[in-house]
């Protein structure tokens, strides 16, 4: 189109052939579309699976763009404690992560722990600004510790109950050293302790002060967790040598390295009976975990029961204790065990009947029951014997509510959605609460009751309304609240955000490479099952960096420049800002940058809408 | 993730203009746009009648930043090698004049010009984009339209009943330096062709699957899964062939079946299932045929 030599070239004042004299963005085709394509970032799935909040696929961007500390503190704002959740959460995210579709889901928990353990001892981001409120949270177990975090966050001075010496509840008491080190758990607790937050350990609220007290408190928020085993029902329970399982956690949490015997049984097919039987092989015993239905019906998280396989237990399934039965201490008569007394294989000091072995019937699996798991029906005459040494339950654990309000006792806590009880200012989560025991979804209720509790305070100083827009704070419709949304101040930059949930269907897989997924580093099970240290190693670092690249990103745009690459119309371009400006003057709608969008990030709307 | 992200390969230089004529979701004007972004500035386009002449604009348009120069159906070939001739005269060795033609002015009416140039080994880029009818006049069939295909000369009641011409095999056979195929829908092989046939002296042929929503009866926005589909179903395999005797594939087609890749097009959608068995049939034995090239050379 060099339009000055063209009419250079003319003759007689006519051109040798016609030449254009301008260019085609004289013709706005803009108006010949009906609809028209609209950046709208949505949700990640793995985002409304965390029952904690996090903003995973956030946190996933950007490590690919290679912002670690960004990601790090994006972590932090909703999570008090990513090494620890890195380790012990049972990653709900990666079951609901598109990827799995694919090839694999993205390791999620290895890249969470890799920037949980970049995180210790490095400070969270404190109050902007600080409020003349005291809120008390009785007990400092997972979601004790996320409701005093956020709190603590938020501005409130917050003083933290504990009946025990040290906090950390079931992460500190309950899961075994060899699963989460308590060295990491001792210094992301110092984390929240740097924010201000005051612990009083020691103190049995109910006991050492009373629920009446919190008169110095604006607000309580209880999270005591669930601590009294469930028992057996069958004779014999009470013989020495039947431990409660979370007892022997407890001592071995203690430092105890308690004598079990030989040959210990534990009955229980949950992840307390996981590390039970763990903790037993590794006090040198030889381990039989029964369990009344088969394998498929186990509660435990697969990878325990995996771990605990390859550490050496046994499992013996479809199969019920009816009676535990003892031997009469007679120790004089029989040479043996007067000589394993000699050698202290035995807790002798008490002359109790002490178990020896446990009777039990064999099951089989009938028509599904409540839980959608098939019922296990005894079997006739089936009934066989375990010679033992020591037994330990694990049959599940109930609370101990005698501290709170009379109308609370009994059952599950019944909370608000933003975790209040029928009792005003009275808050409670974890364990209290009628949703799964996990840690992950303990420190998500911890974190539902800041927002509560802050929203309650607030109103209450006539600083907001009664109601709060639930639906905008849930990280897609069924997520769990996101601080960030909360606090309205999200470092992620959003275009025109939408609080939907991206399914695979909305993806384009094309754009995808496929990438194996990093599997953690575990030592080797004859390591493992004898010491304490910790058993999963987790991933290098640039391995859990490689996993955060495999993240497809879903539902947000991440700047790959996908639609401006395939756009026939050449109107997409590219912002200083990283975002998109689309010309609609010229854009004829094809849509073709919605259809090839890896992520779903672009929706068609109707023109004129 | 071993894949290297799109924007790191595409060159971020437009050669081409919004407002351009095309239909929306057109495959033809993605091509060029790509085509161009790998050639870059030092070019100019030779263009017979085709849909290209609609989309670059009427005068006193054009939708292309290059000097792009209007010619009869037949002439593509001829007219790109002329350029080129003057080019040379006047002392510009640089400039890439690449011919531009649709499928009927490549399988049918421009083959003899296109043949003479290649036998010559005319320096010159031709490329085909082929949406596999006359698509501007209105879909009637060509040579390019493949077996079972509805247009309007060749209707439902008696759909295209000759298989589509294997161009490629025809170039080849004049054992010119490049030839190859492409497809806006894999965006590196295309771009790693361009720049292959630019940096080759002599006759170079690219020969890219253009989707056409209008004539294929198809979605506007599924131009790209349209010709991601046919290469994975190896109806449109990407290939290079240098010299006319190696025959190298140079992207998986990992042989979806055909089923699906047809029912997403209205142009097909008379075809009962034992069509569609026959037209896998002859995908299959071309593959096969391809596969023993490939072995040969």
């Amino acid at each position: 189109m060099a339009e000055s030599k063209a009419i250079l070239d003319i003759a007689h004042g006519v051109p040798p052939v016609s030449v254009s004299q301008t260019s085609t963005r004289v013709n706005k085709t803009g108006s010949w579309k009906y609809i028209r394509p609209l950046y709208r970032d949505r949700v990640a799935p793995c985002n409304q699976g965390c029952p904690v909040g996090i903003d995973i696929e956030g946190y996933m961007n950007l490590l690919r763009e290679g912002r670690v500390d960004e990601a790090r503190d994006l972590v932090l704002r909703e999570n008090p404690m990513p090494a620890t959740t890195g380790r012990v959460c049972y990653h709900p995210c990666e079951s609901s992560c598109n990827r799995a579709s694919f090839d694999q889901p993205v390791a999620i928990h290895s890249v969470e722990r890799m920037l949980g353990d970049m995180a210790l001892g490095k400070p969270a981001a404190p109050a902007l600004e600080k409020r003349a409120e005291s809120v008390g949270v009785i007990g400092s177990g997972p979601a004790g510790l996320a409701c005093a975090y956020h709190l603590a966050r938020l501005g409130y001075s917050v003083t933290v109950y504990e009946a025990e010496s040290e906090p950390g509840g079931v992460l500190r008491w309950g899961i075994p050293e060899y699963r989460l080190p308590k060295a990491i758990l001792a210094s992301e607790i110092g984390r929240i302790r740097d924010l201000g937050v005051t612990f009083r350990t020691n103190t049995h609220v109910g006991r050492d002060v009373t629920l009446a007290e919190r008169g110095m408190h604006d607000a309580v928020f209880a999270a005591t967790g669930v601590h009294q085993s469930r028992e057996l029902g069958i004779p014999g329970e009470s013989l020495t040598g039947v431990w409660r399982g979370l007892d022997l956690l407890r001592a071995v949490n203690a430092g105890e390295r308690p004598q079990l015997g030989k040959r210990v049984v534990v009955i229980g097919g949950g992840n307390t009976a996981m590390d039970c039987a763990r903790t037993a092989l590794r006090l040198g015993a030889e381990v039989t975990v029964l369990y009344r239905r088969s394998r498929n019906e186990m509660p435990a998280n697969h990878e325990e029961v995996e771990a605990a396989l390859h550490e050496g237990a046994r499992f013996s399934f479809l199969t019920m204790p009816v009676e535990v039965t003892g031997d009469p201490r007679e120790a004089d008569i029989d040479p043996l065990r007067a000589i394993e007394d000699t050698f202290g294989q035995f807790d002798r000091s008490s002359e109790d009947p002490r178990v020896s072995a446990v009777l039990c019937a064999r099951m089989e699996l009938g028509e599904p029951d409540a839980s959608g798991r098939r019922a296990p029906r005894r079997v006739e005459h089936s009934e066989f014997r375990i010679a033992c040494d020591t037994i330990v339950t694990a049959l599940g654990e109930e609370a101990d509510t005698d501290y709170l309000p009379a109308e609370l006792h009994g059952g599950a806590i019944r909370v608000t959605a933003l975790g209040e009880t029928s009792r005003t200012a009275l808050f409670a989560g974890g364990d209290l609460l009628e949703e799964p025991h996990t840690v992950a979804f303990a420190l998500g209720s911890g974190k539902r009751a800041a927002i509560g509790i802050d929203h309650y305070l607030r109103m209450k100083a006539g600083e907001a309304g009664a109601d709060v827009e639930l639906g905008e704070l849930k990280l897609g419709p069924d997520g769990n609240l996101s601080m960030t949304r909360w606090r309205a101040d999200d470092p992620v930059a959003r275009v025109n955000p939408v609080n939907e949930v991206v399914r695979v269907t909305d993806l384009n897989l094309s754009q995808f490479g496929h990438a194996r997924r990093a599997e953690d580093v575990l030592r080797p099970a004859w390591e493992t099952r004898h010491d304490f240290l910790e058993a999963n190693l987790g991933l290098p670092r640039e391995d859990a960096m490689a996993e955060a690249r495999r993240c497809f990103n879903c539902a947000v745009c991440n700047g790959c420049e996908v639609c401006l690459i395939f756009c026939p119309d050449v109107s997409i371009s590219r912002r200083d800002d990283g975002k998109f400006d689309i010309a609609y003057d010229y854009c004829k709608g094809c849509g073709l940058c919605a259809a090839e969008c890896p992520r779903g990030a672009i929706t068609m709307t109707r023109e004129g809408l | 993730m071993t894949q290297i992200p799109l924007k790191e390969i595409m060159p971020h230089e437009e050669f081409l203009e919004s407002g351009h004529l095309a239909c929306p979701g057109c495959g033809a004007s993605l091509s060029m746009r790509m085509v161009l972004k790998a050639l870059g500035e030092k070019t100019v386009v030779a263009l017979p009648a085709c849909c290209w002449s609609i989309i670059a604009g009427p005068y006193p348009q054009s939708s292309l930043k290059l000097p792009l120069y209007h010619s009869a159906f037949e002439t593509g070939a001829s007219v790109a090698s002329g350029i080129k001739a003057a080019l040379l005269a006047r002392g510009d060795t640089e400039t890439t004049v690449v011919a531009w033609a649709g499928d009927g002015g490549t399988f049918d009416i421009g083959l003899q010009a296109l043949s003479g140039a290649a036998e010559r080994n005319e320096d010159i880029l031709y490329v085909c984009y082929d949406n596999e009818a006359y698509m501007n006049t209105g879909i009637q069939r060509s040579s390019a339209t493949p077996l079972g295909a509805w247009t309007t000369t060749t209707p439902g009641a008696h759909p295209e009943a000759r298989p589509k011409k294997d161009i490629l095999a025809i170039l080849a056979a004049h054992r010119i330096p490049y030839a190859a195929s492409a497809t806006p829908a894999y965006p590196e092989d295309l771009l790693a062709k361009v720049r292959k046939a630019k940096a080759t002296k002599g006759t170079r042929f690219l020969h890219l699957l253009a989707p056409c929503p209008p004539g294929w009866k198809t979605a506007d926005d599924e131009t790209i899964e349209l010709a991601r589909m046919a290469v994975r179903a190896r109806i449109f395999p990407l290939l290079e062939i240098e010299n006319g005797e190696t025959w190298r594939i140079t992207v998986d087609s990992p042989g979806d079946p055909i089923g699906p890749y047809l029912a997403k097009q209205g142009r097909f959608r008379h075809l009962k299932n034992e069509d569609i068995g026959a037209i896998q049939a002859q995908v299959d034995s071309r593959w096969k045929a391809l596969q023993r090239r490939v072995a040969g050379s």
